[in-house]
């Protein structure tokens, strides 16, 4: 934890609010509002977004008056190391089939610790790819390849 | 009469023998997430709903369930072999009960627990079916005015009475309800911040939204943290609690399961809330304070007790009125819809079977749990030893698929990334995911029932007002927000969810 000048917790928040709304009002801008006894397509999103927007500008003003603690720094090998693995899955997993996705998923996710041992990783890749083609095709009838097309 | 009625008819479901199937199904999967700490009963929920597609109404929600009240049971068995809460709600039994088992008492700490829970979740399905009755009988009076202030009262409270910031809390509602606006907007045909693509016109799944966030941010939180050495080295010798254990317990087990059937009821209650309310309570009644901390049995007896009843009574929301109390019940109100079944106040008139089915099904399921728990213990404890790095892979792996077969779709697997990324900023800058998922699961019914008011009342927002039961509703609301605005009980609630 480091010490900082700003609520960097609620500024974030605030900001993130604050750019959601925004991108909800840009959206939305096009979709008729309509009137409270009848409304149109676009009366929620706006009133929902509005709100956001106050929240969001509270968190951020808050954000920079209040001293508090700021958040701990990002570690980016088990963030990338997911993300990776699930995005791997995305691409391959009806290209290729689910046995090779499950394999290239598995192992990526297990890069988001130093602890992984090679052999260990892919052995137990293999295993759980097997299980998964059994239990999730085989028994529960998921309609996913199993080998490339 | 018509309640033992009522109990009988659901016991004839729940004893059907492929209900009674899935049920043990669910409680087995429940403990084991239970045991394993890393892995919560939301995002194996959300892993399994697509799979219960092909079963019936009655068999899915029994099973969920299981999943649910089975994790109370597994979570202590963790808190008190190793120290670590398995689930969220049993950090409290780490405390006394662990020091139970490092003084050579392990069996009897786990007897103890498990007894407990039995005992509250034989208790709260008795309370769940006598309140469900009179609670429907109001629902009944319902138009979508009163639905639409319901709605209200369960998003606001469930804010309220969670952990976090209030603000915060309320502004993660907003962020839901904008997510569940996503799609062709029913009323008129007309695509709504869909982006132009296509797989976006049914509506963002909460699935992939669930496993994102709970699951995914949760595991790559965890892997930031050094992993910790767990020794399960306590060899569990008598299972069999002394009479002089069990007259010291069952005071407390009483006030536990009082409690949480109370807390349990409110929204935003469940699991979490109880254990520590519990255990303040037995601290502050017992003769010698001093004990506690230091292996008291009323320690492990009320909070255990509190965490089963209130998991359990956090059903009747959902059972009698439709709304959800926590996340978990959010993903329940999901599993109903994909069965087709609109959930909402009708949901008791119109579903007797499954609603009574699903009562029943939790004091058969808790019978379960008894024996599964006891004698199977060993087997719990070796879950233990497979190392988190095993571990965390397969659960990536399986939300993978598990996101990928609700609608046979990647998008969602894409969507389902994007989650565990906005998951994982969520808990760096501390901020509660679950009233998300509430707002996300709640939100079209809101707009419906608010439009629906609105052409009832031809606009006029004053009807929310002039009906007495809506006005009632939305009093409470009125005041849980300004007693949010008051710095005592902001103290007193701030000292009641610490930790």
């Amino acid at each position: 934890m480091t010490r900082s000048r700003i609520d960097l917790q609620d500024l974030l928040f605030g900001l993130f609010l604050v750019a959601v709304a925004a991108g909800t009002l840009v959206a939305t801008r096009n979709l008729a509002i309509g009137h409270a006894a009848d409304m149109g397509p676009g009366y929620m999103p706006r009133v929902v977004a509005l709100a956001l927007m106050a929240f969001g500008l509270l968190f951020t003003g808050r954000g920079f008056w209040r001293m508090r603690v700021g958040i701990a720094p990002v570690q980016w090998r088990p963030l990338l190391a997911i993300l990776a693995s699930v995005g791997v899955f995305a691409l391959t997993a009806e290209r290729l089939g689910l046995a090779i996705a499950s394999v290239a998923a598995v192992i990526l996710a297990s890069f988001a610790t130093r602890e992984g041992r090679l052999v260990e990783t892919i052995a137990f890749a293999v295993v759980l790819s097997g299980a998964a083609v059994l239990l999730f095709v085989k028994l529960l009838g998921l309609p996913i390849p199993i080998w490339p097309r | 009469m018509e309640l033992f009625n009522n109990l009988l008819m659901g016991l004839s479901t729940a004893l059907e023998l492929n209900n009674l199937l899935f049920c043990l199904i669910g409680v087995v999967i429940g403990t084991a997430i239970g045991v394993l700490p890393g892995i919560g009963p939301i995002p194996t929920v959300a892993l399994l709903l697509p799979f219960t597609f092909g079963l019936s109404p009655p068999s899915a929600m029994i099973m969920l369930a299981g999943i649910f009240y089975g994790a109370q049971y597994g979570g202590s068995t963790t808190a008190i072999l190793v120290n670590v809460p398995g689930e969220t709600s049993s950090v409290v039994t780490c405390i006394d009960g662990h020091e139970m088992a490092k003084q050579g008492k392990a069996g009897t700490a786990l007897a103890i627990a498990a007894i407990a829970s039995f005992f509250a979740g034989t208790t709260a399905t008795i309370v769940i079916a006598v309140l469900s009755v009179p609670l429907s009988m109001l629902a009944l009076k319902f138009t979508a005015v009163e639905y639409f202030s319901l709605l209200v009262l369960g998003l606001i409270a469930a804010v309220v009475l969670a952990h976090g910031s209030v603000a915060k809390s309320l502004a993660m509602v907003l962020l839901g309800l904008l997510l569940g606006l996503v799609g062709i907007d029913v009323s008129s045909g007309v695509a709504r911040m869909t982006f132009g693509i296509a797989a976006l016109s049914d509506g963002l799944d909460f699935v992939p939204i669930a496993m994102g966030l709970f699951g995914l941010g949760e595991i790559i939180a965890n892997l930031e943290r050094p992993s910790e050495r767990r020794v399960v080295s306590q060899s569990i010798r008598s299972l069999i609690p002394s009479r002089a254990d069990l007259r010291a317990a069952f005071p407390a087990m009483v006030r536990g399961t009082a409690l949480g059937s109370v807390l349990g009821v409110l929204p935003g209650g469940g699991a979490a809330l109880p254990p520590f309310s519990s255990y303040a309570l037995e601290k502050k009644l017992a003769r010698d304070p001093s004990r506690f901390g230091k292996g008291a049995i009323e320690g492990v007896a009320g909070p255990e007790a509190a965490n089963n009843a209130g998991a359990q009574t956090s059903f009747i929301p959902l059972l009698t009125l439709g709304i959800p109390a926590n996340a978990l019940m959010a993903l329940m109100i999901g599993a109903l819809m994909m069965q087709g079944i609109q959930p909402g106040p009708q949901i008791m008139t119109e579903q007797p079977k499954l609603v009574w089915g699903v009562i029943a099904s939790m004091w058969v399921g808790n019978l379960m749990l008894l024996v599964i728990n006891l004698p199977l213990i060993g087997l719990w404890v070796s879950m233990l030893k497979i190392p988190y790095r095993l571990l965390f892979p397969a659960i990536v792996l399986f939300c993978c698929i598990g996101t990928y077969g609700i609608a046979n779709s990647l998008f969602n697997v894409w969507l389902m990334m994007g989650c565990a990324l906005i998951g994982y900023f969520f808990i760096k800058i501390g901020v509660e995911p679950a009233p998300l998922l509430l707002g996300l699961v709640l939100g079209p019914q809101l707009e419906e029932n608010f439009r629906r008011a609105m052409l009832i009342a031809d606009g006029d927002f004053t009807v929310f007002l002039s009906r007495p039961i809506s006005a009632v509703i939305l009093g409470v609301v009125a005041v849980l927000l300004l007693a949010m605005l008051s710095p005592q009980i902001l103290k007193t609630r701030k000292e009641a969810l610490a930790e």
